[in-house]
């Protein structure tokens, strides 16, 4: 049997931004700068600034709390032709945002649901895989777009990937 | 960095245009509410059209606002059609379903010919 190794990761970037609102488009503006060069199709950029920006605003909202002192932590590396970013907040272990059922727009229009709550959606809708996992404080999601023009399909509910995960 | 959210309301027959500008995210609420409203209140058009073509950015919360507008239009029994929106946010509309209730046009000008209908 032979096996291919995989390159180590290579970190394009790490940086934090204060938990003010609007911070999330500061995150996007360096997360998509450090990809620049990484050869991930217009479209699919798209996707990955849409999914770190909501990323961070739950991050900069629900984990840290909207406290400017608290920073969010965002690590950007790619992995072979895997672009991986995560985004660290010091919230500890804590319940997503918004409701814990599915978004269904019939039945938000119908008033059976809040208008909001598509935060998770999306960002499970932009990416290829997204990964949780708590380590004391730190409370990190991790977003991989996979190399290679990978076409995320609509998201149903499971998560992909290794390591600790929680169901969201 | 940040481009706050405006809006340009105008009427073409029986449709009211809102062209909006900048970012739609929880920022825009007053500023589209208001839109809507003026759109709304002369003329009680059958169809508002929100024209993205000036929007560069759509988060979440300004999903959760065109849901809002959307529904109160639907309670109205007014159409709601969208156009200018850029590839990217046209997938967020089909992805989110917005895209089964709001047609989708490419632009401003073709939404409003059509909504005109055929020329006498």
């Amino acid at each position: 049997m032979t096996s291919v190794a995989r390159p180590a990761p290579r970190r394009l970037a790490a940086f934090a931004v204060p938990s003010e609102p609007g911070n999330e488009r500061l995150a996007l503006a360096r997360v998509a700068e450090a990809v620049a060069a990484s050869g991930l199709p217009p479209a699919r950029l798209e996707r990955l600034k849409t999914a770190v920006a909501e990323a961070t605003m739950n991050a900069i909202e629900h984990g840290n709390r909207g406290r400017p002192e608290v920073p969010v932590d965002v690590e950007v590396t790619q992995e072979g032709d895997d672009i991986v970013v995560a985004i660290t907040d010091l919230g500890g272990e804590h319940a997503p945002p918004g409701p814990a059922e599915e978004p269904d727009l019939l039945l938000k229009l119908e008033g059976e649901q809040q208008a909001r709550g598509w935060g998770l959606f999306l960002i499970r809708n932009m990416v290829d895989a997204m990964q949780v996992r708590t380590d004391g404080p730190r409370h990190t999601i991790q977003l991989t777009m996979r190399g290679g023009g990978a076409t995320p399909v609509p998201h149903s509910g499971g998560l992909e990937g290794g390591g600790h995960e929680e169901e969201l | 960095m940040k481009k706050s959210c405006e809006a340009a309301v105008h009427a073409v027959g029986g449709t009211a245009v809102i062209e909006l500008t900048g970012e739609v995210d929880g920022g825009a609420a007053g500023v589209l509410n208001a839109a809507y409203e003026q759109a709304v209140g002369s003329g009680d058009p059958g169809t508002v059209v929100l024209d993205f073509a000036r929007v560069g950015y759509i988060n979440s919360t300004g999903i959760a606002l065109i849901v809002s507008v959307l529904a109160r239009a639907r309670a109205e029994r007014r159409k709601v059609v969208a156009s200018g929106l850029s590839e990217h946010y046209r997938e967020i509309f089909d992805i989110t379903r917005l895209s089964d209730f709001i047609e989708v046009f490419g632009d401003l000008d073709t939404a409003v010919s059509q909504l005109a209908g055929p020329a006498a």
